[in-house]
């Protein structure tokens, strides 16, 4: 199980190694792609991108082309493994459910110190709404990009119809990904936010902070730790105090007493 | 050779492959992603023919080129949208009567091609305008697909959709399409930040080949030095001259393969000696790579990534689910 506590260094398991791994690609490939996809536009040249140290290669259009064309290959990959891989688990924590954006709403005021925050799971709710708006985004330029570079390659006059549909899908979700991409970093500036960067890079996060915001999952956590650990590693006295913690919720009142002190 | 003694290309077999183009350049879906071969069409240009009209004023491909496509460019904004921060604009609008070299208002031109050649001088009059590329990058990679290969073979622009980047003149080998300024979309977008007019060159008279009329050109030449039909009889027509006159072909490998042969009593790369590539006016390389062709294989590599992402993303869960399920049984074991 990837997902568990260690309590002796204070920190909660967030993310596999393949989730890590599914997300660096797919961000890093995808800002590539980003990137060589605005000088296919053609920008380089003009706006003197070509004469930056490093990017003179930005404005010879092959070269970019092959650059967007090797991104893609790890940016497919990853995002078709990660659809199979997950869909076959029947991994359903990003996906949205009844009342997210309700309670997304909720804790965007709670941001601006009105109300309070709700306990969440192991994803905030518009954490799983920003998965599936992202993931349809992915799954357009993925598509539409499919699309063109099947006729760059086998039918250059493949139907205007279908060739101007997918410039235009791509075009336009190449807008959206940049305004997710800009969301998805406004969204870690916010402080409460913040910790939740340390899981994306080291796959941990702080047990104080998953206590005192992420109630839920750890609840989650605990429960298939008194079914899955060995009787001999988990001492019986620990077992039912680790659920009475949670039961009891001290730590959501923590996390009220925080909020409001800030 | 005598006029009389040229070959004729079947009306039948051009007006048989127009009325199919035609038909597969709708705006419905096809039924096959791209062309039938037997619905693409090629030029010839016997170079052995061709006299550059040297008794008119001008050529008469030139001319009537000229005529059918002088209403083409709208008027011009002005003043010129300043584009930012390159401050480059093409203005030929007041250029309109340059007739040596490809503009935005002149689509075909001849270049004359003084030449030694056993021996003996030899003047050849070549015409020059877009190829019209079996697989043309400056299609292919325009960010708008406003340039599209079309069924028939033409290469078109669509001027209400072009922004006027002039990537389609970066990739094409000879540069043909010519920017014009002050027209087109970009200037009720972002004038001066995004786009700078609307990218111009030969479009094989697409509008024309729809209705069954011969291009322009073709149409005009006073000795028949062009023309037009399906593309596997242009080739067959261009072979047969080639070892009737014991001459040379240009267009067939040239950029991946056009759509235009022309066939030459004199080797090319002597043509090409007398072209000095200046703007407006491209040389005629023998053997022209495509350049795109080095995409190819990455391109391919993205078309196939799909299954991998697939094969292993399920092989990945099988694994995790037979793991699970061994865990499972074993604590059921421990737990008596």
């Amino acid at each position: 199980m990837a997902e568990r506590i260690i309590r002796e260094k204070g920190l909660v398991i967030r993310h596999s190694a393949v989730e890590l791994i599914e997300h660096w690609v797919i961000a890093i490939s995808g800002l590539i792609l980003a990137l060589s996809g605005f000088f296919e536009m053609p920008t380089a040249n003009r706006y003197y991108i070509t004469s930056l140290p490093g990017f003179s290669w930005a404005g010879d259009f092959f070269v970019s082309l092959n650059v967007h064309y090797a991104a893609s290959v790890l940016f497919i990959a990853a995002a078709l493994f990660h659809l199979i891989y997950h869909g076959m688990r029947g991994d359903k924590g990003m996906i949205p459910q009844k009342g997210d954006f309700k309670t997304s709403v909720a804790v965007i005021k709670n941001f601006f110190g009105k109300g309070e925050e709700p306990p969440f799971h192991k994803y905030l709710p518009e954490q799983r709404l920003a998965y599936i708006g992202m993931a349809f985004i992915i799954a357009m330029l993925i598509l539409s990009g499919l699309v063109k570079t099947y006729k760059n390659i086998y039918a250059p006059d493949m139907s205007l119809t279908v060739v101007l549909t997918a410039t235009w899908i791509h075009n336009i979700f190449f807008v959206f990904f940049i305004l997710a991409f800009l969301g998805h970093m406004a969204a870690i500036i916010l402080k409460p936010n913040q910790p939740m960067v340390r899981g994306i890079l080291t796959g941990a996060v702080r047990l104080d902070y998953a206590r005192h915001r992420h109630p839920l999952w750890l609840e989650d956590i605990e429960k298939m730790e008194v079914f899955l650990i060995p009787l001999e590693q988990t001492p019986l006295a620990e077992i039912p105090h680790a659920i009475e913690e949670t039961e009891i919720s001290p730590v959501v009142e923590t996390g009220k007493e925080t909020v409001n002190q800030d | 050779m005598e006029l009389s003694k040229i070959p004729q290309i079947s009306r039948r077999s051009f007006l048989k492959a127009s009325a199919g183009a035609a038909a597969l350049s709708g705006l419905a879906l096809p039924n096959t992603a791209h062309a039938r071969e037997e619905d693409r069409l090629a030029t010839l240009i016997d170079l052995s023919l061709c006299d550059g009209c040297s008794d008119r004023e001008m050529p008469a491909c030139v001319s009537t080129c000229k005529a059918l496509n002088k209403d083409k460019i709208p008027k011009i904004s002005e003043p010129i949208p300043v584009p930012w921060p390159r401050k480059i604009i093409e203005d030929w609008s007041k250029k309109k009567d340059v007739v040596n070299r490809l503009t935005s208002y002149n689509f075909i031109y001849i270049h004359k091609a003084d030449m030694e050649w056993n021996g003996q001088k030899k003047t050849l009059f070549v015409p020059r305008r877009c190829m019209h590329c079996d697989n043309p990058a400056c299609a292919t990679i325009c960010p708008f697909s406003a340039n599209h290969k079309q069924p028939n073979g033409a290469v078109v622009i669509d001027q209400d959709l072009c922004f006027g980047g002039a990537k389609c003149k970066t990739v094409c080998p000879w540069e043909i399409p010519q920017r014009q300024s002050g027209v087109g979309i970009y200037l009720h977008v972002l004038p001066t930040l995004m786009g700078n007019g609307v990218m111009y060159k030969c479009d094989l008279c697409n509008d024309r080949l729809r209705e069954g009329k011969l291009p322009g050109c073709v149409e005009a030449c006073p000795r028949k030095a062009l023309l037009i039909g399906p593309k596997k009889e242009m080739d067959a027509l261009a072979e047969e001259r080639a070892k009737q006159m014991n001459g040379y072909i240009y267009g067939r490998k040239e950029n991946g393969g056009t759509s235009t042969f022309y066939v030459s009593p004199v080797p090319f790369d002597l043509i090409n000696g007398t072209m000095k590539k200046k703007p407006g006016q491209p040389d005629m390389q023998p053997g022209v790579k495509r350049r795109m062709a080095a995409t190819d294989p990455l391109g391919k590599a993205v078309l196939a990534v799909p299954a991998l992402g697939i094969a292993v993303g399920a092989a990945g869960a099988f694994k995790w689910l037979a793991q699970r399920k061994a865990d499972v049984k074993g604590k059921e074991k421990d737990n008596g």
